[in-house]
């Protein structure tokens, strides 16, 4: 008799034991890896060395955990009826019982997956003010601090509270709240600040002015990020880095960043000039520096850096009077053969 | 001396080799136009795709400039969107539509014909402005202003002159597949007895229809700014480069799904064939589909969530996002429950169709975790963001693409593919497609950001290595592919009948390939499967 008489949605009981079996061990392997993971502390999760970051990390967590026992299930499912059902023998025609549809069942498999976000989305929630609102000083008394952050073709440009300024590498003292304003000049394109281990990533883009805070981290160390939005040839060269240091070291590090010395000029040339003409000023993407007729003359080199020129960016753009200086003297040091 | 008189019947030109598939307006014809032309551009875009492998396989790799990099990028990142996926679901919808609801051909033959065309021409546009002075956009797939209002030369001119082509074609297509399915059904043939396939191109004409007039829109305000002079985007004048980000993404998210539902579609046709049962829920899959279709026009800004958006704002698009997660794995339990007690067969139709459902879960489980804005930050932009998206466009559309060529072959040639062939296409490309992009999501959360041409970071050696090596494979496995369908052409191929997998809608009620005018008779219908109704009564008849 065909089909055979059967209740539509009960499996035999071997087969349901054998199902029950596979699910529950699948989700342990996963268990035991996410635990695994956990413990290692990284390599499968996003990096972290702030407060800020280690929230992010755990919102992460809590989805690779959730989302990792559905995956198990659906995978688990799809391998166990590929090889409990499969045609063996069978003839094509035979058909498998006409079942075409459970109203209850298709009803919980519908209200289960939104309780499942609605916890995902609680999640997000809660762990959400501790992400965005930074407090305004920590409990050993260091206050909020704002650093201007611009992207530009293609570097950083960072300036600190005193009007000191660093190209690419930013300075910060340890354990101190930090609030970065990020935008880009409006001659400019879009990018991206991120640098993972600090915290996520927040757009700079022309015209507009975005937020990003985070409390530095309480050891000094070195933190690499990289330009994330596609912002022309050399995005890939669009480095930063973050250096963490004790607030002493931070406070003579500012104090020396606004006067006009050979560190500025390079810092700056490393920064601005180099990813299109190379760290030599041998000529890249822009031509050649050595012997370059421009850097002999203050006020021609000071109109391409601050209007560009057919490809170049206008790279030098509302620069400082003593980042310009820097530079200029540099630029002459090296390649105009000094006086 | 009898004489052997020729019988010379003049044949116009029109009907020549060529020259009759140049003025055909037959949707049969007209669908494998579409399809071979996409597989054509599927071709040149996963060349590209290996050439950026290539040039990622080591840190400080040289095999492409720079300029040629982002070239490639940006022009495999068009093609297999607007050249690949979305035209040969178009291709799909040509040829199966009309088959399907047991129509002699499309609504509007004509504009089918123009469709079809304008998308040929706008592809050769986009492939065209690799010649033209200054090259073609180096922007990335999106271009987003300032930077493609900034590139000098006519390579983004040229892209969005493609674009409009293309929309143009899409939208006519479009309102075509609306038309026919709402116009042209079988006798019987009631909403709840359409196939899911129609049902879910229906969604996707009605999606294209509502969203291309965006991407036109912003298309045009940008092609002012670069061309008149005008300063919509422009930041320096005034403009709000953000805007067309919204723009873009109001278009971009629903062809998001307008790429996924008919694959959707494709699967929940083949599953019930190779498991010989009725699809599990049929209306909810049907809903499902137009649920989506509906949620995906209010979901753009989840591509936006590091752009500084309110807070309230993020929270609405996480919220949207992740509701559109419901009727998917509605779909998903649904082909499950399917299979389940079924009598599978694994031919490679099946494994494909299975190999769909394995990779697109992936792809709609790692679509959670982005919906999470705070993770989004993490995670937007990176090498994450690029492994998610080929989970759900190639390991979901492309593998359901081929799901449904290795299905449809027979009724379109007349011939089957080689099975064993099929076989090696199919675990050569998963193996190959999990090597390639299962390491980009460790990748991402490392720190890598997309679109880079090359990084100095050891550690992101290995996966990267991985993942080329991954690519190579996969276009072995394409390869492959190329070789069934040569080798079945010639000889080899075994002759279909009119229904070589005992299929239950109606194409396979007549022959392979079906004559012009498709059906000599079409039986009243009474299902949802007719063919199998079809098949019940005859045996009924002969007990």
């Amino acid at each position: 008799m065909w089909p055979p008489p059967q209740h539509p949605l009960r499996m035999p009981a071997p087969v349901r034991r054998k199902l029950l079996f596979a699910c529950l061990s699948l989700a342990a392997l996963a268990l035991v890896l996410a635990g695994a993971a956990a413990a290692g502390n990284g390599g499968v999760a996003p990096p972290a060395e702030t407060p800020q970051a280690h929230r992010i990390q755990d919102i992460y967590w809590v989805l690779l955990g959730v989302t990792g026992v559905i995956f198990v299930l659906v995978e688990g499912a799809l391998i166990l009826f590929v090889a409990r059902f499969r045609n063996a023998g069978r003839p094509r025609d035979a058909e498998g019982p006409q079942i075409r549809g459970h109203t209850r069942l298709e009803l919980l498999w519908t209200a289960i997956p939104v309780l499942i976000l609605a916890g995902i989305i609680t999640v997000v929630f809660y762990k959400l003010p501790g992400i965005q609102d930074i407090p305004a000083a920590t409990s050993d008394g260091s206050s909020k601090m704002t650093i201007n952050v611009e992207g530009r073709q293609f570097y950083w440009r960072y300036v600190y509270p005193n009007g000191a300024v660093s190209i690419n590498e930013l300075r910060l003292p340890v354990g101190t709240p930090v609030k970065l304003v990020i935008t880009a000049p409006t001659t400019d394109v879009n990018h991206s600040w991120w640098v993972p281990s600090l915290a996520g990533k927040m757009d700079a883009i022309p015209g507009k002015t975005n937020h990003l805070e985070f409390v530095s981290p309480s050891s000094p160390g070195v933190f690499v990020g990289q330009c994330a939005e596609f912002c022309g040839i050399q995005h890939a060269m669009m480095l930063t880095r973050v250096r963490v240091v004790e607030p002493s070291e931070y406070r003579a590090y500012l104090a020396t960043q606004l006067q006009v010395n050979a560190d500025v000029g390079r810092m700056t040339f490393e920064g601005a000039c180099a990813p299109c003409h190379g760290m030599k000023g041998e000529g890249l993407i822009g031509p050649s520096l050595q012997g370059n007729s421009t850097l002999a003359d203050p006020q021609r080199l000071k109109d391409l850096l601050e209007n560009g020129k057919g490809k170049m960016p206008p790279v030098g753009k509302d620069w400082s009077q003593h980042e310009l200086a820097a530079l200029q003297s540099y630029l002459k040091e090296t390649f105009a053969g000094g006086g | 001396v009898a004489v052997r008189a020729e019988t010379a019947y003049p044949v116009p030109w029109y009907r020549g080799r060529v020259a009759s598939w140049i003025t055909t307006v037959d949707h049969k014809r007209i669908g494998i136009l579409y399809l071979v032309t996409c597989l054509v551009f599927f071709g040149a875009g996963g060349i590209l795709a290996l050439l950026m492998r290539t040039q990622l396989a080591h840190p400080d790799e040289n095999f492409l400039t720079r300029d040629s990099y982002n070239e490639v990028m940006t022009v495999h990142g068009v093609t297999m969107v607007f050249l690949v996926v979305v035209p040969i679901l178009a291709g799909f919808g040509n040829y199966l539509v009309p088959l399907m609801i047991g129509a002699r051909d499309v609504a509007f033959p004509r504009l089918n014909a123009l469709s079809y065309w304008l998308f040929l021409f706008g592809g050769l546009v986009l492939f065209a402005s690799f010649f033209a002075p200054d090259g073609p956009a180096k922007t990335g797939w999106t271009i987003y202003p300032p930077l493609s209002e900034q590139q000098p030369g006519i390579g983004v001119d040229l892209l969005i002159l493609s674009l409009h082509i293309l929309s143009v074609s899409s939208l006519v297509g479009a309102i075509n597949f609306v038309v026919t399915i709402h116009r042209l059904r079988a006798p019987g043939m009631t909403w709840m007895r359409v196939p899911l396939f129609v049902w879910s191109i229906d969604v996707y004409a009605a999606l294209l229809i509502v969203v291309l007039p965006a991407l036109s829109a912003g298309l045009t305000l940008l092609l002012l700014d670069r061309q008149v002079g005008t300063h919509f985007f422009d930041p320096a004048q005034g403009g709000n480069a953000v805007l067309f980000q919204h723009v873009f993404w109001f278009f971009g998210h629903p062809e998001v799904y307008v790429m996924i539902l008919p694959v959707m579609g494709i699967i929940s046709e083949i599953i019930p064939v190779f498991a010989r049962k009725p699809i599990f829920g049929y209306t909810a899959i049907a809903f499902s589909t137009v649920a989506i279709g509906f949620y995906s026009l209010l979901v753009w800004a989840h591509h936006m969530f590091a752009v500084g958006l309110a807070t309230p704002l993020l929270g609405f698009f996480m919220i949207s996002s992740m509701i559109i997660a419901v009727p998917t794995g509605i779909k998903i339990l649904n082909w499950l429950a399917t299979t389940w007690r079924g009598n599978l067969i694994f031919d490679t139709p099946m494994l494909f169709a299975l190999g769909f459902i394995a990779l697109f879960t992936i792809g709609g489980l790692s679509g959670i975790f982005l919906a999470a804005f705070p993770f989004d930050w993490q995670a937007h932009d990176s090498y994450f963001v690029v492994a998610h998206l080929h989970y759900v466009l190639f390991g979901g559309s492309m593998f359901g693409i081929f799901a449904g060529l290795y299905y449809w072959w027979p009724k379109m040639f007349g011939r089957m593919l080689d099975e064993t062939l099929g076989k090696w296409h199919f675990w050569l490309l998963f193996i190959g497609f999990n090597l390639t992009f299962f390491p980009q999501h460790l990748l991402g959360l490392e720190g890598m950001p997309r679109r880079i041409y090359t990084y100095s970071n050891d550690s992101w050696e290995p996966s990267n290595l991985i993942s080329t090596i991954g690519s190579y494979v996969m276009g072995a496995a394409i390869l492959v592919f190329v070789i069934n369908v040569l080798w079945t052409r010639r000889r080899a191929g075994v002759r279909a009948g009119n229904d070589p997998w005992l299929g239950d809608t109606l194409e396979w009620y007549t022959t392979s390939p079906p004559p012009p005018h498709n059906f000599d008779k079409v039986p009243y219908v009474t299902s949802a499967r007719p063919l199998r109704d079809l098949r019940r009564r005859l045996a009924e008849r002969r007990v």
